[in-house]
């Protein structure tokens, strides 16, 4: 591109009206000619931009970028093995937890074994038609666990659940 | 294409083509698991990321922060790739999209801290022309200076398409939005760091209009 072209294209260039292979070649004139780049900084001071060539990225700096990024991603892969190692301990532990919590809630409202049950048992007997005995649930989606005690419907106090795996929420 | 890939290659459209063929190829090796095409990814994509990323943020090292979570994002997201797009133009709607997020969470009152503390800088030695000696540290420098007039959309659209060589069909992937969008975007932040130059660095005004 000669020097009259350029500035003919000047305002094309400024009005974002340029075609790309006419823009890139104006941008390459202006980065080349100190003459043009003068005379155009002085209409549009913003051309400075344009003209800036790119700086110089040290390699250095990419591989350490590279470096970083890849250790990163091994970490977070070992982690995410050990974690799934460790999950069906921890589900199972859970669930055994669970199991022992809802027994002893069971036996608190409903009755159970031994004689500070014997009100619940009799209540039971009694055949109150709407009062079911709670019930426990436990759930088991591949390495996740989720665990439900349900009271009985009358019974506000003891409708329980507990949810390991907090994505699994209700 | 994105020809930013190219500060290693030279500038060559056939070579455009067999670097967008090279990525692919990487880009499948990566998404079955092997680390090392990835490195090879991100050593021919993060130099050209970091300047644009740079650039929109004004901060050089924050920009490496930003380059790393990036790739480590598109890692992450290989299986969402669409390869119909470059590598890079879909690496650079990740970065760009990290930048403009902390764009917006800095507070106004940190950025207006930083554009006093760096205007110390006398970047035009006394009676120089300002046209014959624009190099790229001096251009970013001003540009960090004055930077902070722009929303964070019309950096990137302006960093993107003014300096980094990208078209306007790619900065409009790059940001989302339309190709008009994206050339309004440039005429609004052209007009502001044009007033911003002509009130901050009266050199770079033809010397008829000089104080």
């Amino acid at each position: 591109m000669d020097c009259d072209v350029f500035r003919e294209l000047l305002n094309s260039y400024l009005d974002e009206s340029l075609e790309e292979d006419r823009r890139q070649s104006f941008q390459r004139h202006l980065r080349e000619c100190a003459s043009c780049r003068e005379s155009a900084l002085s209409q549009d001071p913003s051309l400075l931009f344009a003209a800036a060539p790119e700086p110089v990225v040290s390699q250095t700096d990419v591989e350490a970028c590279a470096v970083a990024v890849t250790a990163r991603i091994r970490q977070q892969r070992l982690a995410h093995r050990l974690q799934r190692r460790r999950r069906p301990w921890l589900a199972a532990a859970a669930a055994i937890v669970i199991m022992i919590a809802g027994g002893l809630i069971w036996k608190v409202t409903v009755g159970g074994i031994g004689d500070s049950a014997a009100p619940g048992i009799e209540a039971f007997a009694e055949g109150d038609a709407h009062t079911v005995p709670p019930t426990v649930e436990v759930e088991m989606a591949g390495e996740d666990v989720r665990v439900y005690q349900f009271a009985a419907e009358d019974d506000d106090d003891t409708a329980v659940y507990f949810i390991v795996n907090p994505a699994m929420e209700l | 294409m994105v020809r930013e890939n190219l500060c290693i290659l030279p500038a060559d459209v056939a070579i455009d083509d067999e670097v967008v063929m090279t990525d692919r190829e990487w880009v499948r090796s990566a998404q079955d698991g092997d680390e090392e095409a990835f490195a090879k990814l991100i050593r021919r994509h993060s130099g050209g990321l970091h300047r644009a990323v740079a650039r929109i943020l004004a901060d050089d090292t924050e920009a490496w922060d930003v380059v790393q979570m990036a790739f480590l994002k598109a890692w992450q997201r290989l299986d969402r790739y669409n390869p119909r797009y470059s590598f890079s133009t879909w690496l650079y709607r990740i970065g760009t999209n990290l930048a403009i997020d902390l764009l917006r969470s800095r507070s106004s009152r940190e950025r207006t801290h930083k554009a006093h503390t760096e205007h110390h800088l006398r970047l035009v030695g006394a009676g120089e022309g300002a046209g014959s000696r624009a190099d790229s540290s001096e251009a970013d420098r001003i540009l960090g200076q004055i930077v902070g007039v722009l929303t964070p959309q019309q950096r990137s659209a302006f960093v993107l398409r003014e300096m980094q060589g990208l078209d306007t069909a790619e900065v409009a992937e790059v940001l989302g939005c339309s190709p008009t969008t994206v050339r309004n975007h440039i005429f609004q932040a052209r007009k502001a760091l044009r007033r911003e130059m002509r009130a901050r660095f009266p050199e770079y005004l033809p010397a008829s209009e000089r104080g």
